[in-house]
Formats: structure tokens, C-alpha cells, sequence
């Protein structure tokens, strides 16, 4: 029965204070939408580094005099090596024709003999694709016997380890100011309304409800104000994309979408916090006394 | 005994707003306290509802200690008084059976329950015909009818009325006491805080003054 009466009274709630509860919408909206925003930007530039790292491949050239058996020996030393995710071997033979696919001139010709030597190509593991553990790989690789040399886009790797640092330190101030600010602004708008209901708190208090009938209600409707915003700005989110491929680029476009998951995200959000900015708020309201000091 | 102070003190910042109070209501009693404002006759009833805890001494009311009671205990207290306040506390966006209705729903009573009380208790107060009124188309009497309904409906052992009167002309102060003078005699125990002599000399019943943080019992000259 109070279970059911506190679902009501939190709809009903809702519909008695239309203007503050428009605010509080309005409110998680545009806080959500902000979130929703820089969530994105953040996980798709991460995608994209993400890609430039995985065409990172080290280069393991082998010394001339070794026979097959030793190339053997080599390849499983090779894959023995920490961080090592696959190789894949190059012969002399298909190394003149990268030449020649290269260069458009048979090296043959050129020279009379295939100077290139044979190699292994090797695909490393996703916690190794950084400069420091690119070091370690390497120098590892060269101590192997029968490796000659092994190259690598170390300054790309190295770059990218730079950008990466301060993009993930910005992204860390501006999503920690956002979210700070957004849960500062949703907790305060949300204490504004119930403050507005202090006398009702004090007369629920009067008849003698519990601290948890009080508050039911108030979580209720709270959480109906987080799930409306979120669903707002999920639309709003969704809104952008179509936009941007219709009007902007498909490259623009792409670079905003979403999974369905993450408007499933956003909406469950907004209703956590609206669950929390309510509960912290009506807590300080039912602490106070009935009559004032 | 309903309500049994022993030694009762309360202070503010170390000033004194009560002072060693022995008091004693037994069922049935009706009794006025008066004084001046700031006396401390809220502060009393305060004691009774758990809104203020003794600084010394203990307060008992029905079952319940202020010695022992946990604050998860408190609702159950009030839901066992009626409290009634000048300034009616009345809920603004429901009307006024919804106001009742609101004290019963609290304690998980059965829609049916709810009806039946609701409408006997409006009836007893002279409001059935107002039930679906908003407080702020009511009078001020009207509103103190409405807070004395939802202060009868979960059938209280005792109420307690703090300035009732307050916020009233004389007619209708007076209507409020006679209601109040009604429900004693229906055998429940009121309290009342009032700082209106002429209304107290109309009372029947003991008269308790609150002066110099003390409270004793007086006879006023008709």
C-alpha cells in the first residue's frame, strides 16, 4: 500500500509543481547533453589513436647466412619474446617484389643479385604498442642470434605517446569540471524544489511518516526527472548525428555516432543522478526539527 | 498516566527555556497552559512530540521514553498524538480530504479504512461538505477544522494544540475551543498553549502556568 501511494505521490508530484519540475528537466538536459557530448569526443579521438597505434609493426631483419633451419629458430625465439602478438615471414623473393611494387624497377636488374634480406614481420600486443615497451621489444629482438636488424616507427610511437598524455590529462580536467559542475547544478536545482516542499516534509513528520515514506516519493519523482532528461538529451545527442550527415559530412557524422547502448547509458544516468541529487537533498529537510530553533 | 515529566530541563546555548518540570496528564485530562510568549509552552509540547529532547531529567508519553526512544521510533509516537498548530500546517496542493487522508496513508491503511475515517472525522468537524476544497478557498477556522480532523482521524490517545487559536477571531477561537472541549469529552486527553486568558476561563479543566521556566498550577479570577 505505501509502496503504492509513494509511486503516486512522485508522479503526482511531478504534475503539481510543472515549473520546477520543467527546470529540473531542462537542468539535466542540457548537464546530461554536455556529458554526452564530451563522452563522445573523447571515446571516438581515443578510437582513432587507438588505430594509429595498431599500425605500429616492428621489422626483424635477418642476417644473410641463415639457412632455413635457423630462420626456424629464429621465429620461435622471436614469438618467445614478451609482447610479441604474431610474425609473419618475408623472403628474399617477396621482398624484391614489395621492391618492385614500390619502386616500379626490379632490383635484380638493377644490381644483378637481391641485396634485400629476408624478414619477419611483427604484430605486437595492445599493451606493448607504447614507446617504453617498444624500447623493451627491441632490445630484446636484437639480442636474438641471426638478427641483423629490427626497425620500427619509434618517433611516431613516440609522438603519439606525448599527444596522448595531454589529450587523456584535458580530457581528465574537462570531463571531472563537467561532471562536478553538472552534479553541482542538477543537486542544486533538485534542493530548490524540495525546499519549496519543506512545509510538506514538516507535515509528514507531523502525522508521523517514516523518514523512508518521506523520502520515497521525493526518489520517485527524482528519478522520473533524471530519465525524462536523460531521454531529452539522448534525443538531442541522436539529433546532432542526423544533422551532421545530412547537412555537414558523412566523415563529421561518423565521427559522432553512437551504439544504442550509449543513449541506454546517458538515460540510466540521468536517473541515477536524479535519484541521488533527490535523496541527498530531502535527507538534510528530514533531518531538520518541526519547529525551528 | 499519558504523560509523565520527571525533572524535566531544556537549554538553548546554556540559557535555561525549562527548569526541573514534574508534570503529570492523566487520560481524560484537559489542560491549558499559559504564559507569555517565549515562556516555553511550545518548547513543553515540543518534549511531548520528540520534536526537542530533555537537556536533563525524562519525558514519557504513552510507551515511549525520551530516555530510550530511537529516532525510527518517533513516527510511531505521533501517529499515537494529534498535533495541532496555529498556523494549521496544511499540505497547499491537495484538499482537504487529501490533508486528512495524508495521516492515515503514513500508517498503510486500506483505501476503504481511509474512506470511512476520513469522511467520520470531517463529519465531526463540520467539513464533509468541503471535502474536496483547497486549504487556500478555506477560513482560517475552516483550516483549523481541517488540522483537527487529520490530528482525530488515527484515533489519538492525546492532542496536542499549540496556540490553536493563534491565527482566529474571537468567534471563531471559541468554536475551535468548544470542538476541542468536545473531543475531551468523547474521553481524549488535549493539551492546549495559549496565551488568551478569556478563552482559558471558558475552558474547563486544569490550568498550568509557564513562568520563570517553571510551570505550576493556577485558578484564574473569573
Amino acid at each position: 500500500m505505501a509502496i503504492l501511494y509513494s509511486f503516486k505521490e512522485g508522479f503526482s508530484g511531478f504534475r503539481r509543481a510543472r515549473l520546477s519540475s520543467v527546470i529540473t528537466i531542462f537542468t539535466m538536459t542540457i548537464s546530461l547533453l554536455l556529458l554526452g557530448l564530451f563522452a563522445i569526443i573523447y571515446r571516438n579521438t581515443n578510437s582513432i589513436i587507438q588505430s594509429f597505434r595498431d599500425k605500429v609493426e616492428m621489422e626483424v631483419f635477418i642476417a644473410s647466412e641463415a639457412d632455413s633451419a635457423h630462420t626456424a629458430a629464429i621465429r620461435s625465439a622471436l614469438l618467445n619474446v614478451p609482447g610479441i602478438q604474431s610474425a609473419s615471414f618475408i623472403s628474399k623473393e617477396e621482398a624484391a617484389k614489395i621492391f618492385k611494387k614500390e619502386f616500379g624497377e626490379d632490383i635484380n636488374a638493377v644490381l644483378d643479385f637481391n641485396p634485400l634480406p629476408a624478414s619477419f614481420k611483427l604484430r605486437l600486443v595492445d599493451g606493448y604498442k607504447n614507446s617504453d615497451s617498444a624500447k623493451v621489444v627491441y632490445s630484446a629482438l636484437t639480442k636474438i642470434d641471426g638478427v641483423d636488424d629490427v626497425v620500427y616507427r619509434k618517433t611516431l610511437l613516440e609522438i603519439l605517446d606525448r599527444r596522448v598524455k595531454v589529450f587523456i590529462g584535458a580530457s581528465a580536467a574537462i570531463g571531472l569540471t563537467l561532471l562536478i559542475a553538472a552534479v553541482f547544478l542538477v543537486s542544486n536545482t533538485i534542493r530548490l524544489t524540495i525546499y519549496a516542499k519543506r512545509k510538506m516534509i514538516t507535515t509528514m513528520k507531523l502525522v508521523g511518516a517514516t523518514r523512508g515514506f518521506i523520502r520515497m516519493p521525493f526518489l520517485i519523482e527524482g528519478m522520473l526527472h533524471g530519465v525524462l532528461g536523460g531521454i531529452l538529451s539522448a534525443c538531442m545527442i541522436w539529433s546532432i548525428v542526423y544533422l551532421a550527415k545530412k547537412f555537414v559530412s558523412a566523415e563529421l557524422s561518423d565521427f559522432f555516432a553512437v551504439e544504442a547502448y550509449f543513449y541506454a547509458a546517458m538515460i540510466a544516468f540521468g536517473m541515477v543522478l536524479g535519484l541521488l541529487g533527490s535523496g541527498w537533498s530531502v535527507k538534510r529537510f528530514i533531518s531538520e526539527s518541526i519547529v525551528l530553533n | 498516566m499519558l504523560v509523565k515529566f520527571e525533572d524535566v530541563s531544556v537549554s538553548f546555548d546554556r540559557h535555561s527555556i525549562l527548569r526541573d518540570i514534574n508534570l503529570l496528564i492523566e487520560p481524560g485530562d484537559f489542560v491549558s497552559f499559559v504564559g507569555e510568549s517565549g515562556s516555553g509552552k511550545s518548547s513543553l509540547l515540543r518534549l511531548m512530540y520528540m520534536d526537542l529532547m530533555p537537556t536533563n531529567g525524562v519525558v514519557t508519553v504513552g510507551e515511549f521514553s525520551s530516555k530510550t526512544i530511537t529516532s525510527q521510533q518517533v513516527p510511531f509516537l505521533r501517529r499515537k498524538l494529534g498535533i495541532v498548530f496555529q498556523d494549521f500546517k496544511l499540505m497547499e496542493d491537495r484538499n482537504v480530504y487529501d490533508n486528512v487522508a495524508f495521516a492515515l496513508h503514513v500508517t498503510g491503511a486500506s483505501s476503504n479504512e481511509i474512506k470511512k475515517k476520513v469522511v467520520t472525522v470531517l463529519t465531526q468537524v463540520g467539513l464533509s461538505h468541503k471535502r474536496n476544497a483547497m486549504p487556500h478557498q478555506l477560513s482560517g477556522g475552516e483550516q483549523q477544522r481541517v488540522c483537527i480532523a487529520r490530528a482525530l482521524v488515527n484515533e489519538p490517545f492525546l492532542i496536542l494544540a499549540d496556540e490553536p487559536t493563534g491565527n482566529l477571531d474571537p468567534g471563531t477561537s471559541l468554536e475551535i475551543l468548544k470542538l476541542l472541549l468536545d473531543i475531551n469529552h468523547k474521553g481524549t486527553a488535549v493539551l492546549m498553549t495559549t496565551h488568551n486568558y478569556d478563552l482559558v476561563r471558558k475552558a474547563q479543566g486544569k490550568i498550568m502556568q509557564i513562568k520563570d521556566w517553571q510551570v505550576r498550577e493556577v485558578q484564574l479570577k473569573q
